[in-house]
């Protein structure tokens, strides 16, 4: 049988979570910034406090569009002839994070600013893994201009690879950008609309607060059917309660608000019912995304999507560490196999380090490799009477010629590739073959085979004609000030308020 | 022609696709049954480099091995002796696990692969006392013996058989290689034996290299 999946909350409990969401959401709401997205709640029945901008969400209002959310859906790359689905059964690998650095081992810290050939080389190395299925704009082009980040990944992804792709819905203007842009690749909206090519983030500021921007970007991604994956990042005891079940209560009020505002944005858009929250560590204040806490989280949140029959997002392969440790090796593994044993759907953030501020193609290999080990985790073990293999136990244990072992027996042939992971940077020599091969470690071997893809790279061929629309429309949007988006946005303020800090629009 | 007929039937292991070949091959005198050997050695070698480049498996490897040694001892070997000759080795090798182990599998690769790159190999199996080695290598008149030991425990046979063909006259007589996962090319050196080697493909090239 296939691995049984992991549980932390009792059936129980679950409706005990879901109750009390359900009366935060009635009896607290949600702070929502946006006048127009209010207005859309209050017509269909939520109460508004135009003077607070709490939307409290009645129960009734909740389960009618709870009814309209797909199960399932799939994504496709650029030309579509890559795609994979995402249901509430499956497991499937991408990227995703914040990684504002990348690993550099010619730096003298082995780390500098990231740049838009990082994120060029990130998305050709995603394209050639086995598991990884898709990217999102994780590895920041420092070096471009942060109003017109959004034009310029969109053109690098259509240019260097053959999976999908995914954003953030940072507001309206940007999101329709992307669409737009998705759409002269794909041959027109109606494509789009069908094939969904971009996945969406969507991430409700914690406590139950929606910014405008963000409500702004998932009206566009929800209008379009593209995706969009609904996941608070909540700290314990920081922006959430410190005991994971009012976390998990908090958010899944904080989810089921966004999942709400998709259905009424477009009833049937397609969602995740996604997480990245965590805790927060008690000594420094800093989020621990790879602490064991967040598996617990993360398994919590794949039971509940379950009970609401939504497709989950999780993180996996996320640490603290700053270096290539051991650290950075348990957490990674310690929260990627744990959010596949909950049955997390989408597990991102692979590649990622030092809570995903950092990339490494290096680590994004390794992650790979350990995405295919926790498929075959996953299948667990079957049994049947070829498995079980009674003829072939009663012929090698019985062969009187010397040398018989299973080694070369048909049945050790068609069955290896089935039965074990063959692993492709994972080393199992002798300490001699292993000395003579370079004495080398993971990373070192994760090194050349990322060498080796980017050398021998072919990236897909574009039409001359959506090349040149793609780049009109980056000189379109290199024009736009800040301004010209702030004003399109209705965000009238400098400043943008998160929990407890607060950060400066500079334009420079 | 012939050799890459024989070379789909090697990789896939089949046995009696490989017997018809040799024996229409022979029969329609495309070549002879030593000519064939020959042929199959080449075989046998570009599919150690397919392993050793991590293009196929373990399994594929032995698989090979052993369909070869079936069609040679059933099929070549008798007709060879049919018309009076006998089959031309690189070599005679004697080969075994030492006293008081009993593991086979590392040792019987080592053998397997030797065969299947032209040697005449005599696997004497596992437990074998030194005194049996040497009667065998004397007998058959082996160039080399190949001890293999899988336990610390019975790593000092391998001294101790040294240390017998010395207490002999024969010492110089024999090449005596050493393997298994204790052992080390320090130990070889320390024991004074030939050669070590680390595994099945490294013994085939080190013996080549004793044997020129």
């Amino acid at each position: 049988m296939k691995l049984n999946r992991i549980n932390v909350l009792s059936k129980d409990e679950i409706l005990t979570i879901h109750s009390a969401a359900i009366e935060l959401l009635s009896t607290v709401g949600i702070k929502i910034d946006a006048q127009d997205t209010r207005n859309l709640l209050e017509k269909h029945g939520a109460e508004v406090d135009q003077e607070n901008t709490f939307v409290k969400f009645p129960e009734t209002l909740v389960k009618e569009q709870l009814k309209k959310v797909p199960n399932s859906f799939k994504l496709h790359g650029p030309d579509g002839t890559f795609n994979f689905e995402v249901n509430t059964t499956s497991t499937q690998f991408a990227t995703i994070g914040t990684p504002v650095k990348i690993y550099d081992l010619n730096n003298k810290n082995n780390i500098r600013k990231s740049l838009l050939d990082d994120m060029i080389k990130q998305i050709r190395v995603v394209d050639s893994l086995e598991h990884i299925n898709n990217s999102h704009v994780d590895v920041w082009p420092n070096d471009v201009k942060y109003t017109a980040i959004h034009a310029h990944a969109m053109y690098q992804w259509v240019k260097n690879t053959r999976k999908p792709y995914g954003l953030g819905c940072y507001g309206k203007v940007a999101s329709q950008d992307m669409i737009n842009m998705a759409s002269i690749v794909v041959g027109g909206e109606k494509e789009l609309i069908n094939k969904p090519r971009l996945v969406g983030f969507f991430n409700p500021t914690s406590p139950l607060h929606f910014p405008q921007i963000m409500t702004n970007g998932l009206s566009v991604f929800a209008k379009y059917k593209q995706p969009t994956i609904i996941a608070p990042e909540a700290l314990a005891g920081s922006s959430a309660p410190v005991t994971l079940a009012g976390l998990l209560t908090q958010t899944s009020a904080e989810t089921l608000g966004g999942i709400i505002l998709a259905q009424l944005f477009n009833p049937g858009a397609p969602v995740f019912f996604g997480t990245v929250s965590c805790i927060t560590d008690m000594r420094s204040g800093n989020s621990a995304l790879g602490s064991i806490e967040t598996t617990l989280i993360t398994t919590g949140v794949a039971q509940i999507a379950r009970f609401y029959n939504i497709p989950s997002r999780g993180p996996g392969s996320v640490t603290e560490s700053k270096c290539f440790d051991l650290q950075n090796g348990f957490e990674r593994l310690q929260t990627l196999m744990l959010a596949a044993q909950a049955g997390i759907n989408y597990i991102t953030c692979a590649g990622t380090y030092e809570s995903t501020l950092a990339e490494a193609l290096e680590l994004l290999i390794i992650d790979d490799e350990l995405a295919g080990v926790v498929k075959r985790l996953l299948e667990g073990i079957t049994v049947n009477e070829d498995t079980i293999g009674l003829d072939i136990i009663k012929k090698v244990a019985t062969e009187r010629k010397p040398g018989a072992n299973f080694l070369g027996e048909k049945h050790t042939r068609e069955h290896m590739k089935n039965e074990l992971y063959i692993p492709k940077l994972i080393d199992r020599n002798r300490r001699t073959t292993w000395r003579k091969k370079g004495s080398k470690d993971i990373i070192t071997t994760a090194r050349e085979k990322v060498d080796q893809i980017l050398q021998n790279y072919i990236p897909p061929e574009i039409p001359v004609e959506i090349e040149t629309q793609l780049q009109d429309y980056i000189k379109k949007v290199e024009t736009r000030s800040l301004e010209y988006y702030k004003n399109a946005e209705g965000i009238s303020t400098s400043s943008i308020s998160i929990a407890g800090t607060e950060i400066k629009i500079d334009e420079k | 022609m012939f050799e890459e007929s024989m070379k789909k039937a090697i990789l896939e292991w089949d046995e009696d696709g490989l017997k018809k070949i040799c024996l229409s091959t022979i029969e329609n005198k495309e070549a002879t049954p030593a000519e064939i050997i020959k042929s199959i050695g080449k075989i046998m070698q570009f599919v150690g480099e397919r392993f050793e480049q991590e293009e196929i498996f373990l399994p594929d490897l032995v698989g090979s091995a052993n369909t070869v040694k079936a069609v040679i001892d059933e099929v070549l070997d008798p007709a060879i002796k049919a018309i009076g000759e006998e089959r031309e080795t690189r070599g005679k090798i004697v080969i075994g696990t030492v006293e008081t182990d009993v593991h086979s599998i590392g040792k019987d690769l080592v053998g397997s692969f030797l065969f299947s790159n032209g040697f005449e190999v005599y696997n004497l199996g596992v437990e074998v006392p030194a005194v049996k080695f040497i009667e065998k290598a004397e007998e058959v008149g082996a160039q080399v013996i190949a001890l293999s030991s899988l336990l610390t425990m019975s790593m000092d046979f391998q001294r101790q058989l040294i240390q017998e063909l010395e207490d002999r006259g024969l010492r110089n007589k024999y090449k005596v290689i050493v393997g298994g996962s204790p052992t080390s090319e320090e130990w070889a050196e320390q024991i004074g034996a030939d050669g070590w080697a680390d595994d099945a493909i490294e013994a085939v090239s080190l013996i080549k290299k004793l044997l020129p």
